[in-house]
C-alpha cells in the first residue's frame, strides 16, 4: 500500500529526484578527486624532501673515485681528499708476446705552503705484478727496495719522522695499490714511475690490453649542487647562506681544460709474435707505424683529449696465422720459468652441435638476513634461470633458513609445467627465521642422486652468506663436490663476499655478485653463458720428462667459450727438456695437446708473471691451512724473491739525506741535471717545445694551472696529520648503510586518510539520503 | 517510519537503499576496511619494534649473566650484541648483530662489516628513524653515549659533528685509526617515504671518563636549577 503512495507520490517531482541524484554524485566524485589530488601531491612532496641533495663538494675525491693513476691530498673535509695538479703523464706499454710490460710515469706538483704528505693511488688490471718504484721529489732520487709489510712500514713511519723523503708502496686489494709520499716540500714537484707486468687479454683469436685512464664524472663542469647546513641545535637543516657556492668553485677540473694541462703521451711497442693483422684502438685516435710484419709502435695521437673511457689496443693475427698455441720460457736463478697457452677449438661439431646436458641443483636462501630487496633479488634471479632451462636438462630446487626443505623429491625435467610449479614456488618464498647453511649443502651435493652419463652437476647458490661456519662449509664442498661445479650468486648490498668467493673456487665454479634489482638481467645473463658453454673440463697439466714443481693455476680452472688455457710451470734446472701435456674433456670428448719444451721461445719477465699467480693460488687455498702466519710467510718468500708487491709485502724508498728545513726556498728542479742511467724520466719534463704556442695562450694556460694549483691548495688540510695520512691509506673500503626507514608513518597516513575520506562520504551519503526523504515527505503531503 | 519501510523482500536497513546506494555504501565500506587495515600494519609495525626490546632486553641481560649465545627466540636470525644508552636523552636500546634484512625491525643492528664498538676502526650502528633512532636528531655535540657490550664492558662514547650523506657515498671507513662509534639513520626525520639520504653522527670512545649516569644526572640538576 505504501509503496504505491510512494510511487505516486514521487511522480510530481520524478523529474526533480534523478537531478538531485546526479548533483551528488558528481560532488562524490569531486570530493573523491580533490583527496586523490591532495594524496598525490603530498606523496610528491614527501618524495622531494628525501631526493635532495647531500653534501657533496667539488673538486673533493675520495681514493674509491680514482680511475686512473693519482696523487691525493688529505683535505680539509674529514674522509675526503683533493687531487694534486697533475702535470703530465707518460705511458710506455712493452708488449712482447703474452707479456706485457708497463712503466707510468707522472708529474705531480704539492700547491701548497706546507710541507705535506700525499698518497699516490693507481688502480691496475688484476693479477698485475707490480715490482718497480722510482720517485723524484725536488731534485732526490729514490728507488724503492721490496720489504716484509710491517717492516717497510716500520722504515717508513721512521723515515717521515726524521724529516726525510720517504715513499711507501702497498697493495690495498689486488687491484688497488696505494703509494704514501712523506714530507713533500712547498711546491715541489714529485714524479713518480712505477713498472708492473700482466699478461695479454685473449679471447677468441684477439688480443687486447687495457690501460686504466677514466676522468671520473666527478669533473662536472657545471654541477647542480645544493649544500645543506645543519642547525646544531635543532638538527633540521637551515638556509645555505650562499645558494650557489658550489657553482663559484666548481668549474676547475673540467676535462677539456683539464687536458691541456695534463698532457698524456702513450706509447705502445706490440712484439706480437706472429705476423699482425689488423691493430685498432676503439676509444682512442692512434697513429700506428709499422716496424715489420710482427712488430708496430702505437702512439696516441697529440691533442687527444683523454675520454672517459680506458685506453684500449686490440688486436688480431693476419689472417690465416691465428696462433692456437705458444710456450715462452725463461731461465732465471736456475730455474726455468715456462709460459704456455692453448686455445682448445671451439669451432668443433662436437662442441656447437649437442650442448651438454645440464643438472642444475638451485639453493636459495629465505633466512631472515635476507629480507628486504635482497630477497626479492634473490626470488627474480632464481625465476630467470629456471625459465632459461632447456626440457631436456635435469633440475631441483632447495631453499633454506633454519630449516630446509627441497621442491621436488628427486632432479625432474626441465618441462615447462615442472619449470612452471618451481617458479611459483619460488615467487612464494618470504625471508624469515635464522641461516642453516651446511643441511641444504649436504642435500644439494650428497642426496641428488649419481650424474647421469655426459650430464654436467652444476650447484648454484643464491645467499647473501650471512654465517660463522664457513670452515665447515668449505670442507663440505671439497670433500662431497665429485663432478659437480659449485657457482655463488652474491646477493644484496652487503654479502660475504669472501666466503662465496671462495667457495666457488673449491667448487670449481665462478662467483657472480648482484648488488641491485638492475644488475640481475645483466649478471645473471653472464653466468647463463657460462653455466651453458662450458668449452672444455677437467683439464690437467703433466710434465712428461721434465720435473715441474709448480704449476699455475692449481686446479686448472673449467674454460668457457673462446677462452685460452694460460698456465705457467717452475721447472727444476735450467736445462730445456721434457714434454708439456695438456689434457682435458669437450662435451664427453676427450682433447690432448703436447708441446715440445725445448722448442719453446725466450721471453722476458715469465718468472714475475709466475710468482704473481703463485701468490694467488696460495691466497686461494688459504681455508684448507689453519696457520696464518705459515701462510702469510709462504706468499712473503715468493715476493720478496721476485721483488713483487703483495698483501704482505711492500716497497719502500727512503731518501738518505733529510730534506732541507721548510723555509728554505726551493729551488727549480723541472730540468735536473744527471739523470741515473736507466731512468727515463724525459718524457714527462718535455715541456711541449716542437708546437709554437702563441704567447698569449700560454700566459693563459700558465695562468690556469696557477688557478688550479691554488683552488687545490686553498682545499686542502692546513697541516698533514700522521692520521690524515693513513686514513688515506686504507680509506679502500667504504661502509653502505642500510635502509632504516620503515614505512609504518607511510601506512599510518594513508589509513588515516582513507577513514577520513570513508567518514565524509559517509556523511554525504546520509545527507543525500536524508535530503531525498525529505522530498518524499514534502511530495506526499502535497498530494494530501 | 522504518517500520513502514522494510515491506519489500530486503530485510532491515538495506531494504531502504536503492541499487546505486547500496554500491556507493559497500564502496564506502571497502575505503574504510582498507584504511583500518593500513593504520592497524602501520602500528603493528611500531608495535613489534617496541615489543622485542623488551624480548631483546631479557636476552641480552642472560648473556650478560654468562650464558653464551642465547637468541632471543628460536628463529631468530640475529643475536643481541650491545645495549646503547643516551643519558641525556634518556633513552636506551638493545643492538642486534648485522643490520640485514629483518633485524633491524627489531633493533638498532651493527652492520657486520664494521668492528664492534670499542675496537680500533668505526663501528656503525644504524636503525630506523621513526622507532629505536628517533632520538638521533637529539644528539648533541658533546654529548656521552653508554655501550654495554656483550662481555659486560662499559664504555663511553663523546658524539662529535653530524652530517647527511648517500647511503652509498658514507665516507665511513671501518678501519679509520682510532676507536669510533658512527650512529646512522634515515634523513630527513619527518619523511615518510624511504630515500637515499643518511644521518650519520660521529663518535669517538673516551678513555676514563666520569661516570656518564653521575653527569647526566648532574645535568638534569643543573638544568632544573636553571629553569628556576
Amino acid at each position: 500500500m505504501l509503496l504505491d503512495t510512494e510511487n505516486t507520490s514521487a511522480t510530481p517531482s520524478r523529474s526533480f529526484v534523478p537531478h538531485v541524484e546526479y548533483m551528488l554524485v558528481a560532488a562524490l566524485i569531486a570530493v573523491t578527486a580533490a583527496l586523490l589530488f591532495a594524496m598525490g601531491i603530498f606523496s610528491h612532496a614527501a618524495a622531494e624532501t628525501s631526493e635532495g641533495k647531500p653534501q657533496h663538494f667539488a673538486g673533493y675525491v675520495r681514493p674509491n673515485d680514482m680511475g686512473t693513476g693519482a696523487l691525493l691530498f688529505p683535505s680539509k673535509e674529514p674522509g675526503s681528499f683533493v687531487e694534486a695538479p697533475r702535470l703530465a703523464t707518460d705511458v710506455v706499454i712493452d708488449v712482447n708476446g703474452p707479456i706485457m710490460r708497463t712503466r707510468v710515469t707522472q708529474r705531480f706538483q704539492n700547491p701548497s705552503k706546507g710541507w705535506v704528505e700525499g698518497t699516490y693511488v693507481f688502480p691496475l688490471p688484476q693479477n698485475s705484478a707490480v715490482d718497480t718504484l722510482r720517485m723524484q721529489i725536488g731534485d732526490r732520487f729514490i728507488e724503492g727496495q721490496i720489504k716484509a709489510r710491517e717492516e717497510a712500514r716500520q722504515v717508513y713511519e721512521q723515515a717521515k719522522a726524521e724529516g726525510k723523503k720517504t715513499a711507501l708502496l702497498e697493495q690495498q686489494r689486488p687491484n688497488i695499490f696505494t703509494n704514501q709520499v712523506a714530507n713533500i716540500g712547498p711546491g715541489e714537484t714529485i714524479v713518480v714511475q712505477i713498472e708492473y707486468q700482466s699478461s695479454v687479454h685473449q679471447s677468441g683469436g684477439e688480443f687486447s690490453l687495457r690501460f686504466p685512464m677514466v676522468v671520473a664524472p666527478r669533473y662536472n663542469p657545471d654541477p647542480i649542487v645544493q649544500t645543506v647546513d645543519l642547525d646544531p641545535n635543532s638538527g633540521f637543516a637551515v638556509n645555505d647562506p650562499v645558494p650557489n657556492r658550489d657553482k663559484i668553485t666548481a668549474p676547475v677540473l673540467n676535462p677539456a681544460e683539464n687536458a691541456k694541462i695534463n698532457p698524456v703521451t702513450l706509447t705502445v711497442n706490440l712484439n706480437a709474435g706472429f705476423p699482425i693483422g689488423a691493430v685498432t684502438s676503439p676509444f682512442h685516435q692512434t697513429d700506428i707505424q709499422s716496424v715489420d710484419d710482427m712488430a708496430r709502435r702505437i702512439s696516441l695521437k697529440s691533442g687527444s683529449v683523454p675520454a672517459d673511457k680506458d685506453f684500449e689496443l686490440d688486436w688480431t693475427a693476419a689472417a690465416g696465422m691465428t696462433p692456437h698455441a705458444g710456450l715462452f720460457r725463461e731461465t732465471r736463478d736456475g730455474k726455468t720459468y715456462l709460459l704456455g697457452f692453448v686455445t682448445p677449438p671451439t669451432d668443433d661439431a662436437t662442441t656447437i652441435g649437442a650442448p651438454a646436458k645440464r643438472e642444475v641443483i638451485f639453493v636459495i636462501d629465505n633466512s631472515g638476513s635476507m629480507a628486504g630487496p635482497s630477497i626479492e633479488q634473490a626470488r627474480d634471479s632464481l625465476a630467470l634461470a629456471i625459465s632459461k632451462l632447456r626440457p631436456e636438462d635435469r633440475f631441483n630446487v632447495i631453499r633454506f633458513d633454519d630449516t630446509m626443505s627441497v621442491h621436488f623429491p628427486s632432479l625432474v625435467a626441465a618441462t615447462p609445467d615442472k619449470r612452471e610449479d618451481a617458479i611459483a614456488f619460488v615467487r612464494g618464498l618470504t625471508a624469515d627465521g635464522g641461516t642453516e647453511m651446511l643441511p641444504a649443502l649436504e642435500a644439494a651435493l650428497r642426496t641428488q642422486g649419481p650424474v647421469a652419463d655426459g650430464a654436467l652437476r652444476q650447484v648454484v647458490f643464491l645467499t647473501d652468506g650471512a654465517i660463522g661456519n664457513e670452515e665447515q662449509l668449505f670442507t663440505e664442498i671439497s670433500s662431497n663436490r665429485g663432478d659437480a661445479r659449485v657457482f655463488t650468486v652474491g646477493i644484496g648490498s652487503a654479502p660475504n663476499t669472501h666466503f662465496m668467493t671462495k667457495a666457488a673456487e673449491i667448487g670449481r665454479g665462478t662467483f657472480t655478485l648482484i648488488g641491485s634489482e638492475d644488475q640481475v638481467a645483466a649478471r645473471m645473463g653472464e653466468l647463463f653463458d657460462k653455466l651453458e658453454n662450458p668449452a672444455m673440463t677437467d683439464i690437467a697439466v703433466t710434465f712428461d720428462g721434465a720435473n715441474a714443481q709448480d704449476i699455475t693455476p692449481n686446479p686448472m680452472p673449467d674454460l668457457y667459450r673462446g677462452e685460452p688455457v694460460v698456465l705457467t710451470a717452475q721447472l727444476d734446472g735450467t736445462s730445456a727438456a721434457g714434454k708439456l701435456q695438456i689434457v682435458g674433456k669437450t662435451g664427453s670428448q676427450p682433447w690432448r695437446i703436447e708441446m715440445d719444451v725445448a722448442k719453446a721461445s725466450e721471453g722476458t719477465g715469465i718468472a714475475k708473471l709466475w710468482a704473481r699467480r703463485k701468490i694467488e693460488d696460495i691466497e686461494a687455498n688459504a681455508y684448507a691451512f689453519n696457520d696464518k702466519a705459515w701462510l702469510d710467510k709462504e706468499i712473503e718468500k715468493v715476493a720478496l724473491a721476485n721483488h713483487l708487491v703483495a698483501r704482505v709485502t711492500s716497497l719502500v724508498a727512503v731518501d738518505v739525506t733529510p730534506s732541507r728545513p721548510a723555509g728554505e726556498p726551493v729551488a727549480d728542479t723541472r730540468l735536473p741535471l744527471n739523470l741515473p742511467e736507466g731512468w727515463d724520466f724525459e718524457k714527462v719534463f718535455g715541456e711541449q717545445p716542437q708546437q709554437a704556442v702563441p704567447e698569449d695562450q700560454r700566459k693563459a694556460e700558465l695562468q690556469r694551472t696557477e688557478e688550479q694549483a691554488m683552488l687545490v691548495a686553498g682545499r686542502m688540510a692546513a697541516a698533514p696529520t700522521a692520521r690524515a695520512a693513513s686514513l688515506i691509506a686504507d680509506a679502500g673500503t667504504q661502509v653502505d648503510l642500510p635502509q632504516t626507514a620503515t614505512q609504518a608513518d607511510r601506512y599510518i597516513q594513508v589509513g588515516l586518510m582513507l577513514l577520513a575520506f570513508a567518514v565524509m562520504a559517509a556523511t554525504t551519503f546520509s545527507l543525500w539520503r536524508w535530503q531525498l526523504r525529505g522530498l518524499v515527505m514534502e511530495a506526499r503531503d502535497r498530494v494530501r | 517510519m522504518s517500520d513502514k519501510h522494510s515491506i519489500d523482500g530486503r530485510a532491515g536497513f538495506l531494504a531502504r537503499l536503492s541499487a546505486l546506494e547500496t554500491v556507493v555504501l559497500a564502496g564506502i565500506l571497502l575505503v574504510a576496511l582498507a584504511g583500518l587495515m593500513l593504520v592497524g600494519k602501520g602500528f603493528y609495525m611500531k608495535a613489534k619494534s617496541e615489543l622485542s626490546q623488551v624480548l631483546l632486553k631479557r636476552s641480552f641481560e642472560a648473556q650478560l649473566h654468562g650464558e653464551s649465545d642465547v637468541k632471543p627466540w628460536p628463529w631468530a636470525d640475529f643475536s643481541t650484541e650491545a645495549e646503547i644508552t643516551a643519558p641525556r636523552i634518556g633513552q636506551t636500546a638493545v643492538v642486534l648483530s648485522g643490520a640485514s634484512g629483518e633485524a633491524l625491525a627489531f633493533g638498532p643492528a651493527r652492520l657486520a662489516n664494521t668492528p664492534a664498538p670499542g675496537e680500533p676502526g668505526t663501528s656503525v650502528i644504524a636503525a630506523h628513524r621513526d622507532t629505536h633512532f628517533r632520538w638521533l636528531k637529539d644528539v648533541k655535540p658533546g654529548d656521552l653515549l653508554v655501550i654495554t657490550r656483550k662481555d659486560g664492558k662499559n664504555l663511553t662514547f663523546r658524539a662529535g659533528a653530524s652530517r647527511i650523506a648517500r647511503w652509498d657515498k658514507s665516507g665511513i671507513n671501518a678501519n679509520a685509526p682510532g676507536r669510533n662509534l658512527v650512529l646512522a639513520t634515515c634523513w630527513p626525520f619527518e619523511a615518510t617515504t624511504q630515500g637515499p639520504l643518511r644521518y650519520i653522527v660521529n663518535a669517538e670512545l673516551v678513555t676514563d671518563a666520569p661516570l656518564p649516569k653521575l653527569s647526566a644526572l648532574e645535568r638534569s640538576v643543573q638544568q632544573a636549577v636553571n629553569s628556576f
